[in-house]
């Protein structure tokens, strides 16, 4: 009896480390093929981009990447059918991206890093992990705006943080700037999600850099002691707290509207239709937006699938199928957009460099934390 | 004088197995370590900040939703470990079954579930909006708080107080309690003044599984909003992009639970109770009649219903809604995935802690062993994401080393050999749950004591041939335990599997996470009904063997 146990487990484990070195195996074989491609010259790996045609079942492109919606994986699945090229992904939360890219260093074999926020996007170009990306095409796709100004990154969506209202109670004409939030008259009535929220710490960081420090924290204080509750949930969250009649007003992004809007949940469709959206501080400073964007990494082995993905990523096909998936802005004014952005219409944004938000997040969390914004 | 003595003790116990658990924990010691040294650099100019508005409030929060779960849990899941072993009531062998079954579910995805479900658009309100008529006061429904995630934790976590009180219980108890009974003390005497004390050492190794759990869930207190220390470690992390901030927070937390890991050995190791007798006798069951059966089936259903049916069913009526978009062939691929990563790491991992658990036994006064065991516990008191990094580290710089190794073997160029391949992700498992599996075979020797295998060695055999031939075999449950328990754990883990995983390798936890962190719960149920059923599985298949080999 006992032997039979012993020589089981034996058995396991033998088992299980012959199909660990097949694993490993295999790997390696990928591995290999996707190395091999690029050749270590730009150069040379111009030539090979012409074979592509021929050889694009080997073809491959490696993308590290925190956008984890399916209508990202179709993109790539479009775009492997259209090239022959394969995309690989290793999905996971974007600052644990960097410091993977990081401590790879000259081995990773990561080609690109797509990340929602444009913070992000600039904390892994000041931590070297990125290189320009050198093409026509994007240069055209996307216009200057959605691109770092050294071109490390560029924007491949948008969403606005806007302020939503309860249609019943709250005229839009009541409204007016995300600053306005912070006054007497919404004591009580403001909702929002915690300040472990990228979306929230990217929004303070764009008031430091358009009204500065001392104000931003300002607003920050004003906001937590007009909260109708203690920051909980996501962004849907807050929506649903304003039809239940918690709160009046919530700081939500637009992406999330058009989720609800469409949501399998007739509940959740009720409440997204009693809440309306209001782009806020159109006559001064703009709304704020947050962007997606992709990078080209520093050590990419397969640098002109790469481009082409970014290519077909940022061009009129890739961006329709984006925005018509996630309810997101294009980037590119080509793309096809949904009803329901048509009917928001055209709205003023936040005119800021990127870069500036990935510097004042620190900051941001810090005056979030002082301010007791949970 | 001291030292020489240890050393000569050291010396005297040195054999293979030795040899092969020191090599073992130090393998599994280095990414821990990384971590505990991030305590003695100089710390940057951030920390001041977080010393001042970060850390006293969200240890204080983490130390209350510690002591609030481990509170209800050790209350719900002592007095089911309790009711379940001792007495027989309608239903109970199904009971018996299924108390183990909410650790199949992740407990953020049951945050999800409830938070949800007792929204404005969830179930509950949303009936009773159209069909009673009433539109509740939203304060009744507030889960996203302190006391919703203790509520939580403790019904998706309780099982763990539970599953390890109830086997020592009936197999161990039988013969205090029934002298006690024979003895004419009444139910409570016996459970107050014989059950409880002589199980201590199980309640407490339960429990403490359950307080790690609590300090490094992120999934939970972050969406609940609660400023707990992990999310104090992810705010400096991605928020302040201050890497060694965060890697000094987690190291904090380290230590503290090593503090606690050494005052629970403290605790156990005081008394032990060997049995008088060599006959491991079961405990027998007394009926329970009229009131209190149903009041002790009441009780059952309600905790069934809490923390396993009514989160279940909301599941699935989301699963029809959205399966159409979400189901699709990749399925099949995951859940080879999270099976193979699974199997492979557990019979790693509990190779490791059986050994490791033997040669600690056969020394357990010497503070050598003492420290072993100890550390090797160490990667289950880091969150996740910040024990990853420690492993990725160490990786890349061993495939760094060996680069030209792999070259000159004709296996490419390419340097990232084994950080890329799923060895990575097999070792962070073992380094994060040996503990569990330790903690399980220990108590199963705790629990047959050491004069059966003294007796063997008196008697001339060596530790290998004692070990085969009379420990093995009684620790067969044990070992089993700690089997299905760590599988449960590697199914649901999310942390680890999402930064070490190679290529286009998607498990049913990283599934289930791509949505639920898009707020997408609906679609999320899918994969988390997946995770549920693999884990409800084990659990069927874990009874069976339970069941077989006690016939």
């Amino acid at each position: 009896m006992t032997k039979k146990y012993i020589v089981g487990i034996v058995l396991l484990t033998m088992m299980t480390v012959l199909v660990l070195a097949g694993c490993g195996a295999n790997n390696v074989g990928n591995d290999k093929g996707n190395a091999t491609t690029p050749a270590p010259a730009a150069d040379a790996a111009e030539e090979t981009a012409d074979t592509a045609q021929d050889t694009g079942k080997n073809q491959a492109v490696n993308v590290f990447t925190a956008r984890h919606y399916d209508v990202d994986s179709q993109l790539f699945d479009a775009f492997t059918k259209e090239t022959g090229i394969k995309v690989n992904e290793i999905k996971g939360t974007a600052e644990e991206l960097v410091e993977r890219l990081k401590r790879e260093g000259e081995s990773s074999e990561a080609d690109l890093f797509v990340t929602v926020d444009g913070g992000v996007l600039n904390y892994a170009k000041q931590n070297d992990v990125l290189q320009p990306i050198q093409s026509a095409t994007v240069d055209s796709n996307v216009p200057a705006e959605w691109r770092d100004k050294d071109n490390s990154w560029v924007g491949i969506a948008t969403r606005a943080r806007v302020i939503v209202y309860a249609k019943d109670r709250v005229k839009p004409e009541q409204l007016s700037t995300y600053e306005d939030l912070a006054s007497d008259k919404w004591k009580g009535k403001v909702l929002a999600r915690s300040s472990s929220s990228l979306y929230n710490q990217s929004l303070v960081a764009s008031f430091i850099e358009l009204n500065g420090e001392q104000q931003a924290e300002e607003w920050a204080k004003g906001v937590v002691s007009n909260f109708a509750r203690e920051p909980e949930g996501g962004d849907r969250d807050q929506a649903k707290a304003i039809v239940a009649g918690t709160g009046d007003v919530a700081i939500m992004n637009t992406y999330y509207v058009g989720q609800m809007l469409n949501s399998k949940d007739a509940e959740e469709v009720k409440v997204a239709e009693k809440i309306g959206v209001f782009f806020p501080n159109q006559d001064t400073t703009g709304t704020h937006l947050n962007i997606s964007g992709v990078g080209l990494t520093k050590h990419a082995k397969n640098k002109d699938n790469a481009i082409k993905l970014i290519e077909y990523m940022t061009g009129q096909a890739g961006q329709t199928l984006l925005t018509q998936g996630s309810f997101e802005f294009p980037v590119n004014e080509a793309a096809d957009i949904p009803e329901l952005l048509k009917g928001w219409g055209t709205f003023k944004t936040q005119q800021l460099d990127y870069a500036k938000l990935g510097e004042h997040n620190k900051i941001a969390v810090e005056l979030l934390n002082k301010a007791g914004w949970k | 004088m001291y030292a020489s003595a240890a050393l000569r003790n050291l010396k005297r116990k040195l054999n293979g197995w030795m040899i092969i658990s020191v090599i073992g924990a130090f393998a599994a010691l280095i990414p821990s370590l990384y971590i505990l040294f991030g305590l003695f650099g100089a710390p940057n100019e951030n920390w001041a900040h977080i010393k001042q508005y970060v850390l006293l409030d969200s240890a204080l929060q983490s130390l209350w939703l510690v002591l609030g779960t481990g509170s209800f849990s050790v209350i719900i899941g002592v007095s089911l470990a309790w009711l379940t072993a001792a007495y027989d009531f309608p239903l109970r062998r199904f009971f018996h079954f299924v108390f183990v079954l909410p650790l199949a579910i992740p407990p953020y995805i049951a945050a999800y579930t409830y938070g949800a479900m007792l929204s404005y658009t969830g179930s509950v309100q949303a009936f009773m909006r159209n069909v009673l008529g009433v539109t509740p006061n939203q304060a009744y429904f507030d889960i996203m708080s302190m006391k919703g995630a203790i509520f939580v934790f403790t019904l998706f976590l309780f099982p763990y107080v539970y599953l390890i009180t109830k086997t020592f219980m009936e197999r161990q108890s039988a013969a205090f309690i029934e002298n006690a009974r024979l003895l004419g003390k009444g139910p409570l005497h016996v459970f107050f003044r014989i059950v409880l004390p002589i199980s201590k050492a199980a309640i407490i190794g339960g429990v403490s599984l359950v307080a790690f759990e609590v300090l490094n869930d992120f999934g939970v207190t972050k969406h609940f909003g609660i400023s707990s220390f992990t999310t104090a470690i992810f705010k400096t992390w991605f928020g302040m992009y201050d890497v060694d901030s965060a890697i000094r927070l987690a190291g904090l937390l380290m230590s503290f639970v090593i503090g606690l890991f050494i005052l629970e050995r403290l605790v156990r190791r005081r008394r032990a109770y060997h049995s008088s007798t060599s006959k491991l006798k079961p405990l027998t069951r007394r009926k329970l009649c009229g009131i209190p059966a149903w009041a002790a089936v009441a009780f059952s259903s309600i905790i069934f219903a809490l923390s396993f049916a009514i989160p279940v069913l909301q599941l699935i009526v989301w699963a029809t809604w959205t399966y159409r978009d979400v189901f699709n062939d990749k399925f099949a691929g995951m859940i080879g995935n999270t099976l193979l990563v699974a199997f492979v790491s557990i019979s790693l991992l509990m190779l490791l802690a059986v050994i490791v658990a033997n040669v600690s036994r056969a020394s357990k006064r010497s503070i050598f062993t003492l420290a072993l065991t100890k550390l090797i516990s160490m990667g289950y008191s880091i969150p996740g994401a910040v024990l990853s990094i420690g492993v990725l580290a160490v990786f890349i710089s061993i495939d760094e080393r060996l680069g030209g190794l792999y070259e000159r073997l004709g296996w490419g160029a390419n340097k990232l050999l084994l950080s890329m391949s799923l060895a990575m992700l097999v070792c962070a498992y073992v380094i994060r749950f040996l503990s569990v599996g330790y903690n399980a075979v220990e108590a199963g020797f705790d629990k047959i004591g050491n004069r059966y295998s003294e007796a063997s060695r008196m008697l001339g055999a060596g530790m290998t041939r004692t070990f085969f031939k009379v420990d093995l075999p009684m620790i067969k449950g044990a070992v089993l335990t700690g089997f299905i328990l760590t599988f449960m754990e590697i199914v649901k883990e999310l942390p680890l599997t999402l930064l070490l995983r190679p290529f286009n390798f998607e498990t049913l936890a990283t599934k289930a996470y791509q949505y639920a962190s898009d707020e997408q719960i609906h679609q999320a149920s899918v994969p988390a009904l997946f995770i549920i059923a693999v884990g409800a599985v084990s659990v069927f298949f874990y009874h069976w063997l339970g069941e077989r080999k006690s016939t």
